[in-house]
């Protein structure tokens, strides 16, 4: 009964979800019910084959859609319908037949060092096109592309844009000192953003993604730079005497959360973008650190020890309304306030080591997600369904990727490790 | 659990109903031949090739000053003379230990005037980077004030913390972590 239940139940919502899509994917999470989705191999549309292009499109599209959520992704499908990508020019019924609920089809086109790739996502009940995308570029986007249309397939399904063009700016010991790198969210295209062989840490980016906020030891003292993510000058924007640490960009983008020790110990500050001192948020005997901006930008998450222990607290944006957050456990600490305002996360420390906890900005449903290894500094995707975070649990400590309720915990790190301090930047 | 499934059941059929008006449109459509969509043409970001995007940087406002490099960076080299002190774990409370190590220190801070010495407070690896940071200036602080007890002048002691990011011993025990709660001194240069 309940497995009939369970089909029926998919057949009879997929016309009903289509048209409200808004609500589809968290039908799909609560259920864990998921649509299969088939990716057919890319094909060449002219210019010969590409085994290049084909696999690596292949295979992001498949990385993305299996962490998405909604999906469960079909592979091995050759021999059906591998003519034409565009409605009409293939068969659906091969795609009908493995059960198929979606389907993307992609084709493409090299020439020189300029490629063309276009794809097509199918309701493949209706044999209709839900989106449909051509990318140009050189060879080296080839993976931004698919990126871009798994993208585009999140919105199609769920109406809203999925985040698996953004990019995850991170602390890297590769070079054998911390320096902040970036990279594409799977892990791919590392670019190291400071070579100035010092200590580098928690980098932050901004909501247009353009500009990235770190700080650096540099010029001997603890200072907060920031300098374009895609590289170049680097400006030192709070030198103040002591600790300028912590930085966290407001959502609007024109100002920053920063914890100072100028005045003693470490306070929470606002400062302006170019440094300029705005307000003074905290002012007590302790140490308050760690601002996370609520996305309206009203109210700021930030970890305090003034009642002995670290904890997390939340404040106002101007100061006012301090209240405690975490009520149980002893060290808590890296709150990051999810895009959609729901949920915050927190690292705290247990027995073995940090764990990664999720919990209500009221306070109710606290939530641990990690349990191997050790795992910390958590940080949403733009989009709120995916967390980035630190762990250790392979040994060395590399950048890890998973589903906002825990499951799907994937190493996204590919150095040979000493990777920390994740951001995920909104998608390009 | 039944019952929950029969309400879904009977949800579900309404809603089908209701979209069915549409959804049977489309059914029809789809038998016909099916046209395509309107060409899209991605020309926003995602075709631009990393140069462009190069060229897209935001230039830095006015606003903001490089500050001359000379005259800001701190550099110090390690104080041979001056002996570390060490700290019980998650404190910055001076043992009788360390602050017999700082009387001789002092001395030696006292004879050599011209020195200005930079304090430099360090954690165990346990615990967050920034809350290590935040407790190495702790510790780095009860340091200066000690020495400032014994008569060295605020202007000759300078703050730094690094946390947890500068460990001794790279071990992950006691032995290890006993030596890396501590209190380094170097000269500023």
């Amino acid at each position: 009964m309940k497995k009939i239940a369970s089909f029926l139940i998919v057949i009879l919502l997929i016309p009903v979800l289509l048209r409200a899509e808004q609500n589809y994917l968290e039908v799909i999470a609560q259920g864990s019910k998921q649509l299969p989705l088939a990716i057919a191999p890319a094909i060449s549309l002219g210019g010969g084959q590409d085994g290049e292009i084909a696999g690596t499109v292949g295979e992001v599209l498949k990385f993305d859609l299996t962490l998405a959520g909604p999906f469960s992704v079909i592979s091995g499908t050759s021999g059906a319908g591998q003519s034409g990508i565009r409605p009409g020019e293939f068969d659906m019924a091969p795609w009908r037949a493995i059960g198929a609920a979606y389907l993307i089809k992609s084709g493409y086109i090299a020439s020189g060092g300029t490629i063309t790739v276009e794809f097509r996502l199918y309701d493949v009940a209706r044999g209709k096109a839900l989106a449909a995308k051509r990318y140009t570029g050189s060879r080296k986007e080839m993976r931004r592309m698919a990126h871009s249309f798994s993208d585009e397939t999140m919105l199609a399904v769920t109406g809203e844009k999925g985040p698996f063009t953004g990019r995850i700016a991170f602390v890297s010991r590769a070079s054998g000192n911390k320096e902040i790198s970036v990279m594409d969210y799977d892990g791919h295209n590392v670019q190291r953003l400071t070579r100035n062989r010092s200590i580098n840490l928690n980098p932050d980016i901004s909501p247009d993604a353009g500009q990235i906020i770190f700080t650096s030891y540099k010029r001997g003292n603890p200072d907060l730079y920031r300098t374009p993510i895609s590289g170049g000058s680097v400006a030192r924007i709070s030198s103040r005497i002591g600790m300028n640490f912590t930085g966290a960009w407001s959502p609007d983008g024109n100002k920053i959360a920063l914890s100072m020790s100028k005045d003693g110990n470490p306070e929470i500050y606002k400062i302006g973008t170019d440094g300029k001192l705005l307000a003074r948020l905290t002012k007590n005997d302790a140490i308050d650190i760690s601002p996370s901006w609520s996305p309206d930008g009203s109210k700021i998450a930030f970890v305090s020890d003034r009642l002995g222990s670290p904890q997390i607290f939340i404040m106002n944006a101007d100061g006012s309304g301090v209240h405690r957050l975490t009520r149980s456990g002893t060290y808590n600490v890296n709150p990051s306030w999810s895009p959609k305002g729901d949920r915050i996360l927190y690292s705290r420390l247990h027995p073995g080591g940090f764990q990664i906890h999720s919990i209500s900005p009221d306070g109710s449903d606290d939530t641990q997600l990690t349990t191997q290894g050790r795992n910390e500094n958590p940080r949403w995707s733009p989009d709120g369904r995916f967390i980035t975070f630190g762990s250790n649990r392979g040994g060395k400590e590399a950048i890890y990727v998973m589903r906002a309720d825990g499951s799907s915990q994937i190493k996204v790190s590919r150095s040979g490790g000493g990777d920390s301090q994740p951001v995920w930047s909104s998608r390009r | 659990m039944n019952r929950t499934m029969n309400r879904l059941f009977i949800t579900l059929f309404c809603l089908t109903f209701i979209a069915a008006g549409c959804a049977k449109k489309e059914m029809v459509k789809s038998e016909e031949p099916v046209t395509e969509l309107p060409k899209a043409v991605e020309t926003a970001p995602p075709s631009k090739t990393p140069s462009d995007l190069k060229e897209q940087v935001i230039p830095e406002t006015s606003a903001v000053k490089e500050e001359s490099l000379d005259e800001m960076t701190i550099e110090s080299v390690p104080a041979t003379q001056l002996k570390t002190v060490y700290f019980d774990f998650d404190s910055y409370v001076l043992s009788a230990d360390a602050r017999d190590t700082l009387k001789k220190n002092a001395e030696w801070i006292l004879k050599n005037k011209a020195v200005k010495v930079q304090v430099q407070g360090h954690c165990d690896e346990r615990g967050s980077a920034e809350y290590n940071l935040a407790l190495g200036e702790n510790r780095a602080k009860s340091v200066i004030k000690y020495l400032q007890a014994l008569g060295i002048q605020q202007e000759r002691l300078v703050v730094l913390s690094f946390g947890k990011e500068k460990p001794v011993d790279m071990g992950h025990d006691e032995a290890a972590w006993a030596k890396n709660r501590r209190a380094d001194f170097a000269l500023i240069k």
